[in-house]
């Protein structure tokens, strides 16, 4: 458990998402594949850019399949009934990874250096931030007093 | 520029503080300003989500089959714009702008859709100085279209670009900073439609306060 845990959470050049130092004009790195530097990343090359270091076309067409079937997805548990309270988490959770698979891979922050992944992340947590104080201010700032 | 400073594929790297390109990690400072620009309305819209006084209402107007396949039409401009940089970047001049052609029309053919849906909307009765729904959806979707129209005039000069072999794969830079502003684009529309459509679809009025009869 404590292995996978680190693979799954450390930037020390043994996890799976392990981000890359590379030079700001060379987004694919060498012996870096699009999931990771291990075992893992080179069965993606071998699948997706015949054995190619970096994603390629048949990679990138693979991610475009899955935002279109989550897509797809999302517009099913519009149409079903009796998901109730589970609907919004649902659909929150199947944007967010549509929303990651694009920054990751067609955005190449999966690939590119990590300040701009800092940078980005930075502004998301700072964008969040506002997001929920505007809407706790706007829901209980407007009450009148006791 | 020194020898030291060439990589093994002869891309030049960028003699600054940072080793980055200076513009790429400006484009990112702006896309990270412009989360905060679209966090801001997204939240103003669902604050003042179910708070209309009069009609017509979400339920009333959305339309999720159409706006499933313009959300689709955008994230499949999305696949083509990383496609045309891995082409330009190959220096494959033809696929490169081939690609580039589609985000074109694939954007257009976004817009297309969202010009048919405020047209539609008007027609029922709904314009942002109807009520409160009219006033948060339009600014938030309108403010989009304005980033997909300037990304749309942006890949159309691109295109241009790179079929007059001005955009080659040594200053492909140029179409990878235009290509984060068109994935930025996607990605707040991702937001959106689960937001504004998937989730505010189902707000139907108050009883007894229908608009709409169909």
């Amino acid at each position: 458990m404590a292995s996978l845990w680190r693979k799954l959470t450390h930037h020390d050049g043994n996890g799976w998402w392990n981000l890359p130092h590379t030079p700001s004009n060379e987004p694919n790195p060498p012996h870096e594949g699009p999931i990771g530097g291990a075992w893992l990343g080179n069965m993606w090359r071998i699948l997706t850019h015949g054995g190619v270091s970096h994603a390629g076309p048949g990679f990138y067409w693979l991610v475009g399949l899955f935002l279109s079937i989550v897509t797809l997805v999302e517009v099913w548990l519009f149409a079903v009934e009796g998901l109730g309270s589970w609907y919004i988490p649902l659909l929150l959770f199947l944007s967010l990874l549509k929303f990651i698979g694009v920054v990751a891979f067609f955005m190449h922050l999966r690939f590119d250096h990590r300040l701009f992944t800092y940078l980005f992340g930075a502004s998301m947590v700072v964008g969040i931030f506002i997001f929920t104080l505007l809407l706790l201010l706007l829901e209980f700032g407007n009450q009148p007093p006791n | 520029m020194t020898q030291a400073a060439i990589t093994e594929h002869h891309t030049p790297v960028e003699e600054t503080s940072t080793g980055l390109n200076n513009r790429k990690l400006l484009m990112w400072a702006f896309l990270g300003s412009d989360v905060m620009f679209f966090g801001a309305f997204i939240a103003t819209y669902l604050v003042y989500r179910g708070k209309s006084l009069v009609g017509p209402y979400p339920s009333e107007v959305l339309n999720i089959p159409i706006t499933t396949v313009s959300t689709f039409v955008l994230l499949m401009s999305s696949l083509a714009m990383v496609l045309a940089l891995h082409y330009v970047k190959e220096g494959e001049k033809n696929k490169g702008t081939l690609w580039i052609l589609v985000v074109v029309v694939l954007g257009a053919i976004f817009m297309g859709f969202q010009f048919v849906e405020f047209r539609e909307f008007a027609h029922l009765g709904l314009t942002p100085r109807t009520n409160i729904f009219g006033t948060t959806f339009f600014i938030l979707t309108g403010i989009h279209g304005a980033h997909v129209t300037i990304g749309v005039i942006w890949m159309a000069f691109l295109a241009y670009s790179s079929n007059n072999g001005a955009l080659r794969s040594d200053n492909a830079l140029d179409l990878e900073i235009a290509g984060l502003y068109w994935h930025f684009v996607d990605i707040v529309w991702i937001v959106i439609f689960t937001v504004i459509y998937l989730i505010s679809a189902n707000d139907a009025p108050p009883p007894g306060m229908e608009t709409i009869t169909h």
